[in-house]
């Protein structure tokens, strides 16, 4: 949170408003939130929900909330301990950077960041980039993805009469769900903060589904999805040190274990349980100095270690002594440096540097003999500038990627150099209204995972790095002042991605694949969001948040029978609808998701077809003293759906909890 | 009250705006017609997706349903569809990942009985291959035994244990031979089991190339055997099971795929180029009887995908090659004896196994 205050929050209002401070202060008077009013200046499309947003939203990890931002397609496996990633603009998973108060969460293996594994226990924001964040103090790696979704944590700020937060909670509901969790913050004088959050989590993640074979109206069968079971800890300590009164230096360390049953994909009359089983644990420390002493020089640098160890297992009489064993060890040392110069009040450079170090090690009873064991030095330079003023904003960025790459044994992958441009603008149309237009360009170039090049028999370490190109043109308006309105923003984002050289899997037999260089998409879509808060008395409000995306992703790699078809996952229509009341100390509210049908393959196959589906959650909470209590029914309507083929999801299903304020 | 005519309005359009994608057009059914004289193809589909099925192709009407066991039965036949064999009255699908062997009466399309193969501990033992003989049919099964199958009770009479991860599974000299590829094991085997049919117990493992994978006999009891290599510095190789001595001779052809109808073994071979696309697809004609080539290609026209599979008509010699992208429906080729193109028709995805249906 420390960071997050400081970086993604305060710095950013300091770089955006500093310029503008008399206009901020005349919208500050007529009580926009200054969050609000961020989104709308944004160059690039920018969304963010706030911790009192993530309350009335149905919300148990960091998924829960992405899926309520345009634009984004959430792939979730199902259950509590289910796999789930974030794309963006249908570019896939791997091009959605999370950063997590400042630093960017990394796993060179796969490529992509389980997001499941990130509870809402001590997230003060979570907000979603397309592009990158338009403050360019920032470090160069988070330049370096098509989006960034960024999490805030929170931290105490100094407020000489309060010196201590914190709060104990427990949440219960279906599936065997118990998640105890517990957040104290504390300051120390005016120098030190200090925070500490854990949660835990055990459920059985048990939920029985319909299976249908054929046509709905013959046999289908009432299942229950096994080997479900998850146990997960998590705990975060940060500690922050006012050197002087824009000088900070902080410290967060981070774990997240745990160990949990991977029920696998639902197969046609086979009942045996899965026996595939997981073990995650991963950990990492950052350290973050950051000097705002001077308004025209600032300095900020990172250093992080990262170490993620799996454990997969499955037991089945095929394999030698019946049961698989694949360990996989990856650290990351990264260190960054950020400089920024203002040159005159309205025109801002900065220039900044990253490097870092992975690795992967590979340890399995019988798979990954000829495991190459792969090094790989990453260094990023961008160097970016930023005008702003009353009607404009106008920020651009040059960054320079390049790879040093070497292995143990065999041929590692070449190096890569390359450069990758963006620019985007924001203008005010006019003078008295907050209604802006937007445009962006940006060229991304995304690095092939230690998976990609290295995995066994099916990677190839000639792969090139996929390309992007983004482009955006949209239009933002933000509203205190209509009749009955406390507030109202709308944007409404069309884009335009071209991928090409995409890095797709194609099959030597059944069960020997080869990554190649081939695929090309292209991306066509509308994002639109609203949100509106509906003031009908003193002790009544009523709150709205809207999205829709209409995305029209086409598979454009020539030679293949899928040429021009929707890609897979991909559905046409997308969104969601959040309405949540306050009336004295009850707040309710409902929350509707609802995805168009989907294609898993060639679309004159009709078994390839996947329904569209809409899910329903209400809930309602209240406070009495130092306790709040929240009830939550999820999916109303016990609709029976799948986000991942032959991955049915639970149907109606609750959640109570109990949080104690210890203030 | 104005306000809450707003708000209500507005959450009605909100609310309502996704319904229309909700409502989805009812498929086209279009149901496979009666089976009379054709062929049946089995397609595997995708490990994982549930949609092996079996395309029906008519010789009169010349047309190929899509998949005749989901339209006469309205289920599919399930996850990954290994082999099928027809024998007596009955036709027996191997279904790999459902771990089931489906009984279809094939002029109906419609199921008699699933059978579960389920090991003793009450877990998938996943069917293979399968072979039939005096009214029993015999299953290799990928935990690493063989079982018998009667045709009369349908069900299992016994199993025994061969090597690890056996594949294909063959009869010849009143024996069944068994490839144990050891595809899932540390080093992959390179064995073939041996197993005397009346006693039903292992007699001996014959050593051939390293992880050997489809079997095929020929009229005078030599058994032909493919094997996979492992797919790094032991490439695959083609090698004969001399019938009596047991001795293995290393054949200089290369081999993906073949069958053995007469005197002839019909050969499928392709490379992969620099993007592992197939190339130099080839059909090679082998004499079984005097162990020459014939010819080295026969096929003259274009062919797209990946060839899959190849099976070859007892009664007009005519060969059929199934091919594949892995994706999407795959396409039956068929040739004349000659290699001259006849015809073509659509499959389902990775189409298997070609069989011969006669009313």
């Amino acid at each position: 949170m420390h960071i997050a205050f400081l970086f993604c929050s305060s710095f950013v209002h300091a770089d955006e408003y500093e310029t503008d401070t008399a206009h901020v202060r005349k919208l500050q008077t007529l009580t926009v939130n200054g969050q609000r009013l961020h989104v709308a200046r944004a160059s690039m499309p920018l969304q963010i929900i706030s911790e009192k947003e993530i309350s009335v939203l149905n919300a148990l990890n960091v998924t829960d909330i992405a899926k309520y931002f345009s634009g984004v397609i959430v792939k979730d496996y199902g259950g509590i301990g289910g796999l789930k990633t974030v794309s963006l603009h249908g570019m896939g998973a791997k091009y959605t950077g999370v950063s997590y108060d400042g630093a960017m969460l990394s796993d060179m293996q796969s490529g992509e960041i389980d997001l499941g594994r990130y509870s809402l226990e001590n997230i003060s924001e979570v907000s979603m980039n397309i592009g990158h964040p338009t403050d360019i103090f920032q470090t160069a790696r988070m330049f370096s993805s098509g989006s960034v979704l960024c999490l805030k944590t929170k931290l105490l700020e100094y407020d000489k009469n309060k010196n201590f937060e914190g709060k104990a909670s427990i949440k219960t509901g279906s599936f065997g769900f118990i998640n105890p969790s517990f957040f104290i913050a504390k300051n120390i004088g005016k120098k030190w903060a200090f925070n500490f959050s854990s949660d835990a989590v055990t459920a059985n993640g048990e939920y029985k589904f319909l299976q249908y074979y054929g046509s709905k109206n013959n046999i289908s069968e009432e299942l229950k999805r096994s080997n479900t079971d998850i146990k997960s800890i998590r705990t975060e300590i940060n500690g922050l040190y006012r050197i002087k009164k824009n000088e900070n230096i902080s410290l967060k360390a981070n774990y997240f274990g745990s160990e949990r049953g991977l029920p696998g994909s639902v197969t046609f009359y086979n009942h045996d349980d899965s026996k595939q089983r997981l073990e995650d644990k991963l950990f990492f420390v950052q350290l973050h100095y950051d000097n705002r002493v001077s308004p025209k020089f600032q300095h900020q640098y990172f250093a992080k270690f990262n170490r993620i160890f799996n454990h997969y297992s499955d037991k089945d009489p095929k394999y030698a002594g019946g049961i698989l064993n694949d360990n996989y060890l990856q650290h990351e040392y990264y260190l960054s440096s950020t400089f920024k110069y203002n040159i005159i009040e309205a025109l801002a450079l900065s220039a900044s540097t990253d490097w870092w170090y992975n690795d992967l090690d590979i340890e399995s009873n019988i798979n990954f003999k000829d495991f190459k064991y792969p090094t790989r030095y990453t260094g990023l330079a961008n160097i970016a500038a930023k005008y702003s003023s009353n009607n404009m904003n106008v920020v651009a960025n040059l960054l320079y990627t390049l790879t040093r790459e070497s292995t143990k044994t065999g041929t590692a992958s070449p190096n890569r150099n390359k450069l990758s441009p963006s620019i985007s603008a924001s203008y005010k149309l006019l003078e008295d209204k907050e209604l802006r237009i937007r445009a962006f360009y940006k060229n991304i170039y995304r690095l092939p995972s230690f998976n990609d090049l290295y995995y066994q028999e099916i990677g190839n370490t000639n792969l090139r790095p996929e390309n992007a190109n983004q482009f955006d043109f949209g239009i933002t308006y933000l509203e205190n002042d209509i009749a009955f309105l406390d507030e109202f923003l709308f944007n409404l984002d069309a884009y335009y991605n071209k991928v090409t050289d995409k890095i797709i899997a194609i099959p030597r037999d059944l069960f020997h694949w080869s990554m190649i260089n081939k695929g090309k998409v292209d991306i066509k879509g509308l994002d639109a969001n609203l949100r509106m808060s509906v003031k009908i008395n003193k002790q009544n409000n009523v709150k709205i948040m809207g999205s829709y995306t209409l995305l029209n992703a086409k598979d454009k790699t020539v030679g293949t029978d899928n040429y021009d078809e929707q890609i897979p996952y991909t559905p046409t229509h997308s969104g969601t609808c959040s309405v949540s009341f306050v009336h004295k100390k009850i707040e309710t509210g409902y929350n509707l998701f609802f995805s168009g049908e989907r294609w898993i393959g060639q679309i004159t196959q009709p078994t390839n077809k996947m329904d569209g589906y809409m899910t329903h959650s209400i809930f309602a909470n209240t406070s009495y003293k130092r306790l709040k209590i929240s009830a939550e029914i999820l999916n109303l309507l016990n609709t029976q759906y799948e986000v991942v083929q032959f991955y049915p999801m639970p149907r109606r299903n609750y959640r109570i909890s109990l949080t104690m304020n210890l203030n | 009250m104005k306000t809450t005519k707003i708000i209500s309005t507005i959450l009605l359009t909100v609310l309502c705006a996704p319904l229309f994608t909700s409502c989805d057009s009812k498929d086209d059914v279009i149901n496979a017609p009666e089976v009379s004289t054709g062929i049946f193809v089995l397609n595997q589909g995708k490990f994982g997706a549930n949609n092996a099925g079996i395309t029906y192709y008519d010789f009169t009407t010349s047309f190929a349903s899509a998949d005749l066991f989901l339209d006469k039965n309205d289920r599919g036949l399930g996850d990954t569809g290994q082999d099928m064999i027809k024998y007596g009255s009955k036709l027996y699908v191997a279904v790999y990942k459902s771990s089931i062997i489906e009984v279809v009466n094939p002029y109906t399309g419609k199921s008699i009985k699933s059978i579960p193969m389920k090991n003793a501990q009450d877990a998938s033992s996943s069917p293979r291959s399968m072979v039939a003989l005096n009214g029993k049919v015999y299953i290799s099964l990928f935990d690493g035994h063989v079982a018998k199958l009667d045709t009369v009770s349908l069900t299992i009479e016994k199993t025994i244990a061969v090597g690890p991860n056996p594949e294909g599974i063959v009869i010849a000299n009143n024996k069944l031979y068994v490839a144990n590829s050891g595809g899932m094991q540390t080093m992959k085997d390179s064995t073939v089991s041996v197993i005397d049919l009346a006693t039903f117990a292992e007699t001996k493992k014959i050593k051939v190339n390293i992880n050997p994978g489809t079997l095929k006999a020929d009229a005078y009891g030599d058994v032909y055997v493919v094997s996979k290599g492992n797919y790094g510095s032991i490439p695959g190789k083609f090698q004969r099971i001399e019938a009596g001595t047991d001795k293995v001779t290393d054949i200089a052809i290369d081999v993906k795929n073949f069958d053995i109808v007469g005197d002839n073994a019909y050969i499928s071979n392709f490379d992969y180029d620099d993007k592992w696309q197939a190339a130099n697809k080839t059909i090679a004609v082998y004499d079984v009887k005097n162990e020459k080539i014939i010819s080295a290609n026969i096929i003259k026209s274009d062919i797209i995908k990946t060839p899959y599979c190849i099976n070859v008509d007892p009664t007009t010699k005519n060969i059929y090659l199934g091919v594949s992208d892995y994706e999407n429906n795959g396409k039956m080729y068929c040739f004349a004896p000659d290699g001259t193109l006849k015809y073509t028709f659509t499959t389902g995805l990775n189409p298997a196994k070609v069989i011969f249906i006669t009313k």
